[in-house]
Parts: structure tokens; sequence; C-alpha cells
């Protein structure tokens, strides 16, 4: 038993601050790395969630593509190739961008409540450790979790899509070569004059000093047979069914006018890929990762706040899902700002050319907006609302944690 | 561990009631009170887990919250039923948690688990760890930081009586190594076994502290007496000047003497119970216990 002084000597105790250890910086702010490997590896062990994170980033894609190799395989005639560039574009914007925002999200959500969830918080609060560098070190620790699931699931995209894209290109329903420049594509044309002439669009102005000798050569070439037997022309613009007709045009001429159609047509030509172009997937794979960064750390920010992961991980799907798409698309009067202001839109408009999102319908040139439909955002606006949103969530989320009751 | 005229409100609710308390160093502490006193959120509001609305507090003498970083460094704590991360292992929660602390922390950590015996566990999923076990784990956790003092609320929950005893001796030999060992309990017969000094808490305000036996010396003493007629040790005792209040039992006769009675006095009253012509085969007196004081102050208090 040991001596204690009675509950008088309590007003006459002394208070003598002992010297801090100086290798103890426990109240800093900056996590440590074994405070982010802690957690990472906190956040790895969650078996249910990383196979769902899994499948949906992985999973999804490879099944989607293994279906479509095996009936390619199967059936080369009704199913086309497995990959190729549309395959690409429809699997990084309706399936990557789209899930990959939601897991990260629910990692983020997960990260963000299970301490307190679990009743771990409080042990964690006890030993000292400044409450932002606990908060902080739950970002690193899932990125380091999310970042390399979305490569890898973007990786198996990337290398179907390349390798077993189609080898040729169908533009207008004639199979033609790839990568032809102008010269080549009006080259190539000549040679092949009735399939152009009879397949590729074109227009002509009625004051086109070319226009009607273009008319009056298409009229002449016979693309098919109609009932009976009799031969079908393509009628060129203004020219009238039954209108009389060139009886011959010489094998120079309809040369030379499939030249030319092909050369009205090569702006879209040019726009047809077999397969993503290296440059193309890089800046869609750094896209897809903002994306899901986006999603961790607003996820992990919700998370905090509301301390609870399933309202946390419902709210991001809403805000994805259905908010996202309706105000980007939509234009309310007054409200555009505040419809600029939804990071769903501004990251849709940092994406790559060719790249549709929100069921655009179709990608654009590369290099340019893919997304016509959609608000129009500067791109420096858009950077400034995906910054604000990350620091925001960031100090909600961390002003909840260091101001909480553990 | 100090606090001067702590209060924490949860609205008109006051858990803690301007609580002037002194923790002396290398002692076992008890914390006493009954359900809902306001014993753990003392125990949150020293930690940091909550904030105080008014008062001053000091753990290891450094002021808190202002250095808590430095105060928590050297500090273990229980707070309620400990629960960890179901999914990992036991040894894995500690390592996170030691992350947390200084580096030398990770180093303790199969050490705190061998001496709390979940060396041979320690590798299992938490999922599988009964109740007892978890607050191994959570006595284990308080270790890894090499504690100057621990905070201990309700450690004995959820153990069986081996298991209690196991916690009995680990507290005592924590005690032998000089740290300072605050125990908070509802359980008065195990703060007595462990403790040396006691605080009883009630509605959240302190009402008695000090060691055990400066508090026990302030009771009633009781005599505990079996004779041929019982009946008669009342009008015996009635006009004698020792304040005595006699109680007729079926095992016999209690006798309550005043605070500070001496011994003769019990003499005296075989002497007169003898001499009145009542045979005496046993008159012992009775220990008192941290558990009846507890009920006569509490019993006092609610009577005021």
């Amino acid at each position: 038993m040991t001596t204690v002084p009675s509950a008088t000597a309590l007003a006459t105790a002394a208070v003598t601050v002992p010297p801090a250890d100086p290798a103890d910086h426990r109240g800093s702010p900056v996590p440590t790395l074994g405070m982010i490997a802690s957690r990472f590896k906190e956040l790895r062990k969650r078996r249910g969630l990383m196979i769902t994170l899994i499948l949906v980033t992985i999973g999804i894609p490879t099944v989607f593509l293994v279906i479509r190799l095996l009936l390619h395989a199967l059936a080369s005639k009704t199913y086309g190739p497995a990959g190729g560039y549309d395959t690409y574009t429809a699997l990084v914007s309706g399936v990557l961008y789209v899930f990959g925002f939601i897991v990260a999200a629910t990692l983020g959500a997960t990260a963000g409540s299970v301490d307190l969830a679990e009743g771990m918080f409080r042990h964690l609060v006890v030993t000292g450790r400044s409450r932002l560098a606990l908060y902080l070190a739950r970002i690193p620790a899932g990125l380091a979790i999310i970042v390399p699931l979305v490569a890898v699931g973007f990786t198996v995209v990337c290398a179907v899509c390349v390798f077993a894209a189609p080898t040729r290109l169908e533009f207008n329903g004639v199979n033609v070569p790839v990568n032809l420049s102008r010269a080549g594509l009006e080259t190539w044309a000549a040679d092949h004059a009735d399939e152009v002439i009879c397949n590729f669009g074109f227009r002509v102005g009625p004051s086109s000093p070319d226009g009607s000798a273009i008319s009056a050569v298409v009229n002449t070439v016979p693309c098919g047979n109609g009932p009976g037997g009799t031969s079908v022309h393509k009628l060129g613009p203004g020219a009238a069914p039954g209108s009389p007709t060139q009886p011959h045009a010489s094998a120079a001429q309809i040369r030379a006018v499939a030249a030319e159609i092909a050369r009205m047509n090569y702006s879209d030509y040019s726009a047809q890929f077999l397969y993503p172009s290296t440059s193309l997937m890089i800046r869609s794979g750094l896209w897809l990762e903002l994306e899901a960064v986006i999603g961790f750390v607003v996820g992990l920010g919700l998370g905090s706040l509301i301390g609870q992961r399933t309202v946390a991980v419902v709210v991001m799907i809403v805000l994805e899902v259905v908010l996202t798409p309706i105000f980007s698309r939509a234009r309310i009067p007054h409200l555009a700002n505040l419809q600029r202001a939804l990071v769903g839109l501004a990251t849709a408009h940092l994406a790559p050319g060719g790249i549709p999102v929100f069921g655009s319908g179709g990608g654009g040139p590369a290099g340019g907006s893919g997304n016509p439909g959609l608000l129009p955002e500067s791109t420096t606006v858009a950077v400034c609302v995906i910054v604000a949103w990350l620091v925001i969530w960031t100090g909600l989320g961390a002003w909840r944690m260091m101001t909480r009751d553990a | 561990m100090e606090t001067h005229g702590l209060t924490k409100r949860f609205g008109q609710n006051v858990a803690v009631n301007d609580v002037e308390l002194l923790v002396p160093r290398g002692c076992a502490f008890g914390y006493l009170g009954p359900n809902g006193a306001g014993k753990t959120t003392l125990i949150r509001v020293l930690l940091g887990l909550t904030r105080a609305d008014t008062g001053t507090m000091s753990l290891l003498g450094y002021p808190v919250p202002k250095h808590r970083d430095r105060a928590l460094a050297r500090v273990g704590a229980i707070v309620d039923e400990p629960r960890f991360h179901a999914h990992l292992s036991g040894r894995e929660n500690l390592e996170l948690l030691a992350s947390a602390r200084e580096p030398a922390a990770r180093g303790r950590v199969g050490l705190s688990l061998e001496r709390v015996g979940l060396s041979h566990r320690a590798d299992d999923r938490v999922a599988k760890y009964s109740m007892g076990m978890r607050q191994r784990l959570g006595v284990a956790a308080c270790l890894i930081g090499d504690p100057q003092l621990l905070i201990l609320d309700e450690p004995m929950n959820g153990l069986d009586p081996a298991g209690m005893q196991d916690m009995r001796e680990m507290i005592l030999s924590l005690v032998a190594e000089g740290r300072t060992v605050v125990l908070s309990s509802h359980l008065l017969d195990e703060v007595e076994r462990t403790c040396d000094a006691v605080a009883i808490v009630d509605r959240g305000r302190v009402i008695r502290q000090g060691p055990i036996a400066e508090l026990l010396a302030g009771t009633s003493l009781v005599v505990q007496v079996d004779c041929s007629e019982p009946d008669r040790v009342p009008t015996l005792l009635e006009r004698t000047p020792f304040g005595a209040q006699v109680q007729v039992g079926a095992d016999g006769v209690a006798i309550t003497l005043p605070a500070g009675t001496g011994r003769d006095v019990i003499a005296e009253i075989a002497r007169l119970l003898v001499e009145g012509g009542v045979s005496l085969y046993r008159l012992q007196e009775v220990q008192a216990s941290l558990e009846s004081w507890f009920l006569q102050v509490t019993s006092r208090l609610e009577a005021e």
C-alpha cells in the first residue's frame, strides 16, 4: 500500500510541467509513414470491401470483354472484334468513369467512418496523436488502394481494346485502310471509285461550279440492282429521280469525282480509329484516376462528417448517377453558376477528346471536348471547382474529426 | 492526475459537477460510483475524448488540453467496453495503435500481448475473441505506450472469476512497477482488494476521497453477538452511554457503535451482558467493508 495524501491536500497541489521528449512529434499534423502503412493494411484487410472494389473496377470490364472475345471467337461473322475504339470509349465513360467514382467514394466513406463505428477512434485519440494527422493518414492509405485498382481495370480495357481491335476500319459501310493521309485517302478512293461514290456521303452547294459536274458523274455510276434486274444509280444533290442523266462518264472522270468525295469526307475519316491512341489512353487513364481521387477524398470527408458509411455511400451514388447527369445537361435559368459548381460537371469538361460522358452520344474528334451537350464551363473554372471540392471536403472531414466526441 | 472545478454538462444534465480530484503517483486509485454517476464522463474529459465546460485538469503534470499530446504519451486507457477492428487480429490492432505512438511502441506489442496472456491468440481475428479476451487486449493496448498512468474503466466487466483474479494481479504488478492505476468501477469488493485510495462519485460530484483505511476509520463499529438470551440484550444496553444501536435477528444480535468507539467499550459490553445473566457464546467485531461504508455514505446523502 502506498501513502496517499488526504483530500485536504488538493488545494495546495502545485502543477509543474515536465520536459517533453524532443523526439516525440505526436502533436504534429503530419502523419508518419507507419500510420499510413497501418491504415493501408487496415483497409486492405477488409475482405468484403476489397472483393467488391476488385469486382467493380476490374471484374465488370473484364467479364464484359471476355464475353465479347468469346462471342467473336465463336461467331466472328455475327459478332465483331471484342476491342476497338468504340468499345474503349464505351467502357471508359460508361463503366470505369462512373463505377470508379462510386467505389472510390465507398472506400473513402469506409475510411472516414469505421474507426468511429467500430470503437477504435477513442483508442487512437488516447494515443495523444494529432487528430488531424489521424485523418490525413487515411488519404494516402486509401489512394494507395484505389489508384492501382482503377489502373489495373483500365489496363485490362486498354489491352483488350488495342490487341483485339478490328483490323480494318469500316467507314460508311466500306472497309477502308486506316491512318491514310488526305492524299492517300484520295488515291485509295480513286482506286475504289464505285464503292466511294455509292457509299460515301457528299454535299455540294447549288452555286458550286463543280456541283453539277459531280452530280452528273455520280448519277452514271450503278450502285447495285433494283427490282427486275434494273441497275440503281445514286442520285447526286439536286438531281430528281427520273431526271436525265449523263449516259457515259469516263473512267478518269469517275476517279476524279471519287477522289473529290474522299477529300470531303477526310475530316470525318480522320476521326475514326481502330483502337485508342497511346496519347488518348494516357489522358483517359489520368482522367479516370482524377475521378477516383475526387471520389475517395469526397467520400472520406463525407464519411467523417456524418460518421456513417451507408448514408455517405448512398449520397455519393445519388450525386454521381442522378444529380450530376441531370444538372450537367439541363440549363436552369439563374442557377447556371450553381450547376457549374458540381464536381461531376467539372471532371466531365476535363474528359479527353473522344470520351463521351453522361450519355452524350459519342465522342467528338480527338483533342476537343467530346461532350457538346454539357453546360459550358471553362477549363480554368473546372479545375478551380475540383480543387475547391478536394479542399472543402478534406477540411470538413478533418474539422469534424478534430471536434467530435470520441 | 489532478482536477479542479471540473464540470461537464449535457444540456440540463450535469454529468461531472465541480470535481476536485487528486490521484497521487504510484498508487492504485479506485473511482467508485453507481451506474450513471458520471465516472466514464470524467474519464472521457480527462483523456480529451470530450471537452469540459469549466475547470482545469492535468495528467502527469501536464495541463490538459494544452499539453494533451505530451500528457497522453505516457497514458494508457480503456474507456467503456474495449472495441477493436474485428477483421484484424489482436496483434494487428495493436500495431495500428502503436503506429500512432512513438516508434518504440511497435516493439512493445509482443511484450504487451504476452503480459496479458494473449500471445497464443494474438494472430486470431478479434471477431473470434471473447469479451474477456477483448478486455485483456484493451489492457495490452494500454501497455504498448509504456504508460506511467493507466485509466481503466470497468476492466472487470465480462471476466470470469479466474480472469478477475488475473486482472487484479496485473493491476497490482503494474502499481508495484511504479505506475499509477486509476480503476473506475462499481464493483466495491474488487476496488477494495486492489486499490490504496478511492474517490466516491455520485450524481457527477465527488463526495469522499482518500486512502481506504482512512475513510473506513470513520465508519460505525459493528459487534456481532451470539448469546443465550438475545431478546434481553437491548434492555441491558439501553441505559449505557455508548450510543449503541441493537438489532436482534435470526443469526444473533448486531450492536452498532458510533465511529471512533474504542475496543474497551466492547469489553464493557461483554461484562454488562455477563453480569446481566446472559451467557455469551461468541462476540466478534465485524470489520467495516468498503461496501458497507459506501452504502452508509450514499444512504446518508439520499436522506439529506
